[in-house]
């Protein structure tokens, strides 16, 4: 790629800084883009990691609190991807689900072998309840959102806060009886009672 | 508590991340050979997965996918010579296709050469579906565009692309030997990056399939000269050579 080629580009505007914000990925295009890396293309993989990279370094960097880090293991997580690529099967996973779970199973790993490593986490809470919904582009589908936020809602405040604070923040057990001064095997109940009754709402 | 409610809660907590990390170590070595297991664990992943609509996206470093790539070089190199890249012909191919439409055009001057990822969407029941990705430099993907061979029907989309600039479009191009030696125009885009759908139906499929197409900024309301005359990217349907390999989504 030479100088001039790059330079007779420019005009096309672009916010590269923010290439998630453009509302036109969708699950289908991951799904090829997937099918792609499954043939060892190394274009879509490109593709594949600016069109689903900021929401995975987003989920990590939440539950490790630390940049270094989270960037190690986004780098593992996409290293899978390349390599466990053919065992997605989209009859039985979506594509964000597929690719996010292989990425927030790196964090809480990491995370459960080092968990003096991790940045202060104040905020934690301060980021609940759920934000409201914004204009950036969503790898989720939407009427997904809508039906688990409401039957989170449905739960008691503190199931709630639980559910969200080990699922997006990488809260452990422990530290949730520490947080909500209960025994452990409390927390351990009520986290079963509340994924029980999730299913359950969700259920179709 | 039956043992399936027992395995089904299990899958549950590995999937929130609240098991202990002996257990959790163990179901994770467990799923792989127990099917009813992972199926649990792959059902709740889609359950929970909808809560990261809360995470706010994290542009990442520009360095870090080079650092990834640099790693699978390594892999790969050190990897067994099974995992060949069976369609690094193909993507050559492509290149040379590319550069064989610079050299071609008049405009060759001002048409980039822009690395071009192309991929096939190729659900098993579609396989005359396909799109090309237009890439600005090797990163950033700017439009794509969709194309159902069988009823001709396309679609443009930008992904990083953002409406053009006052005075100006984006026109869409193709280029196929048996148009001749220049870019025949598509169609203008208009202010909203839309396309007239049915634009190509008057092309058949098997031209489509080896066409490569453009898109340049131009004057607004397209090209003057008929031939594109702005900085253009280039994108191309991947062949269907990908469905005989057995691989299918």
């Amino acid at each position: 790629m030479d100088s001039e080629s790059k330079q007779s580009t420019e005009e096309l505007r672009t916010h590269p800084e923010h290439p998630g914000e453009a509302p036109t990925v969708t699950s289908q295009d991951i799904s090829a883009l997937i099918g792609r890396v499954v043939q060892r293309d190394r274009a879509a993989f490109a593709t594949l990691y600016h069109a689903t990279a900021p929401k995975l370094l987003g989920t990590v960097l939440r539950i490790l609190r630390d940049r270094a880090w989270a960037d190690d293991v986004i780098q593992d997580a996409y290293i899978k991807v390349w390599q466990k690529a053919d065992q997605f099967d989209a009859a039985k996973a979506s594509p964000i689900a597929w690719m996010a779970s292989i990425a927030r199973n790196s964090a809480i790993d990491e995370l459960r072998k080092h968990p003096a490593r991790r940045g202060a986490g104040d905020e934690d809470l301060d980021q609940l309840p759920s934000a409201q919904p914004t204009a950036q582009a969503q790898l989720e589908d939407q009427q997904a959102v809508n039906s688990l936020n409401s039957c989170i809602d449905q739960l008691d405040k503190d199931r709630q806060d639980m559910v969200r604070l080990a699922y997006l923040n990488g809260w452990s057990r422990d530290e949730l009886a520490a947080h909500f001064d209960q025994p452990v095997n409390t927390v351990k109940t009520w986290l079963h009672r509340a994924l029980k009754q999730l299913k359950r709402c969700l259920a179709p | 508590m039956t043992d399936q409610n027992d395995l089904d809660t299990l899958a549950a907590e590995f999937v929130l991340g609240t098991l202990p990390t002996k257990e959790r170590a163990d179901v994770a070595s467990r799923r792989a050979n127990d099917p009813e297991l992972d199926a649990l664990i792959l059902a709740w992943e889609d359950r929970l997965v909808p809560m990261m609509e809360d995470v706010a996206p994290v542009q990442p470093g520009p360095d870090l996918l080079a650092r990834i790539e640099q790693r699978l070089d390594e892999l790969e190199s050190t990897g067994s010579s099974a995992a060949e890249p069976p369609h690094l012909a193909t993507v050559t191919v492509l290149r040379n296709r590319i550069r064989r439409w610079q050299l071609s055009t008049a405009v060759a001057s001002v048409a980039a050469l822009v690395l071009v990822a192309v991929l096939a969407f190729q659900p098993a029941q579609q396989p005359q579906s396909f799109v090309a990705v237009f890439q600005h430099d090797d990163q950033q993907p700017a439009f794509m565009l969709t194309v159902d061979l069988e009823s001709r029907q396309m679609n443009v989309r930008p992904v990083t692309a953002e409406p053009p600039t006052q005075g100006k479009s984006y026109q869409l191009w193709i280029k196929a030997d048996e148009l001749g030696p220049d870019p025949r125009s598509v169609g203008v885009l208009t202010n909203n990056m839309t396309i007239d759908e049915s634009a190509l139906r008057q092309y058949d499929p098997e031209l489509l399939r080896e066409a490569t197409f453009g898109i340049s900024v131009e004057p607004e309301g397209g090209s003057p000269t008929g031939k594109p005359t702005g900085p253009a990217i280039h994108g191309y349907l991947y062949p269907t050579e990908a469905r005989d390999s057995g691989q299918s989504l």
